[in-house]
């Protein structure tokens, strides 16, 4: 384990709670999370159980972030087309 | 079409039946394809294995998936986002578990799930002590030793053998709850637990946060 990874889990241990949510109630809060965080609201603020399960759950937030990032390029106007994604496709 | 439905058209013309109904399936098809194939290209090092034609059928096959996923939760939508942002997220969990489990077909986890002693004492053991003081030095070392005791004599044998995978050997989560025949929840549970007990253990030595990670941070 480097040193990164160490220190990051070091900080997950100390912001264990004990009580946090699951992966399913994750799955079904994150829509209305990005969604926060695209209007300009603070999401973590408003929402923070899934801020907290985001930062412990590396499945969840990878999940997270893809969806962030589509839903700030279908905001921008920059959704990409089938075409231009198979191209991306080596 | 597919971007100007509001919520409430795109759920009363998935409920319906006929061309209208045909029409929106079709679109979030397409929506969803595109949302496959979106995580796909910004994770094609799980795919290396993998000709151009075949990752594209995977993107069908997910689309697939989740297209049924979706029509199976649509009386779960709130409302409380743009239905599109709520499509999107099935097809990226889809596209995540698909992609973590090409990256590691034919890999064994016998070796990082048997090995779980060995792994944590070979970390303790390691000589970080470049550049500390003693006291940092003494410091770090009991720390390390307290980690390797509440994960070799606190945690269960499940619990160490996930926690193993995951955080000394970056196994995906689904793969590991793949390989255990458990989801993703009870993967999560049983890490929560184990960082409990870890946390509790180390404040009851009196170790706080910042001086943990100053220990550490130190020599690099």
């Amino acid at each position: 384990m480097n040193g990164d990874r160490f220190e990051r889990w070091l900080r997950n241990i100390y912001e264990t709670r004990d009580e946090e949510i699951s992966c399913t109630e994750c799955f079904d809060l994150v829509s209305r999370f990005v969604e926060l965080e695209v209007s300009g609201q603070d999401a973590a603020a408003e929402m923070p159980q899934v801020k907290q399960h985001l930062n412990q759950c590396p499945a969840c937030h990878a999940e997270y972030e893809a969806l962030r990032d589509l839903r700030r390029l279908e905001e921008g106007g920059e959704m990409p087309s089938l075409d231009d994604l198979q191209n991306l496709i080596p | 079409m597919v971007n100007t439905r509001t919520n409430e058209e795109w759920l009363e013309d998935l409920r319906a039946s006929g061309a209208v109904q045909e029409a929106a399936l079709s679109d979030l098809r397409d929506l969803l394809l595109r949302t496959v194939l979106f995580f796909f290209s910004r994770n094609l090092g799980d795919f290396e294995r993998l000709s151009h034609m075949e990752i594209l059928q995977l993107a069908e096959d997910g689309a697939q998936d989740a297209l049924i996923a979706v029509m199976d939760h649509l009386s779960d939508f709130r409302g409380d986002s743009k239905f599109t942002t709520w499509v999107y997220k099935f097809g990226i969990n889809i596209a995540l578990m698909t992609a973590r489990r090409e990256r590691w077909k034919g890999r064994s986890l016998e070796q990082v799930s048997f090995s779980a002693d060995g792994t944590v004492s070979e970390w303790v053991m390691q000589d970080k002590s470049s550049g500390l003081t003693p006291d940092q030095s003494a410091m770090q070392s009991e720390i390390r030793e307290n980690i390797r005791e509440v994960i070799e004599q606190e945690l269960t044998d499940k619990q160490r053998r996930v926690l193993i995978m995951m955080v000394f050997h970056e196994v995906p989560m689904d793969e590991v709850a793949r390989r255990l025949d458990t989801n993703r929840n009870a993967i999560y549970k049983m890490l929560h637990d184990a960082r409990r007990k870890l946390k509790n253990r180390l404040q009851a030595r009196g170790f706080e946060i910042d001086e943990i990670l100053a220990t550490f941070t130190v020599q690099r």
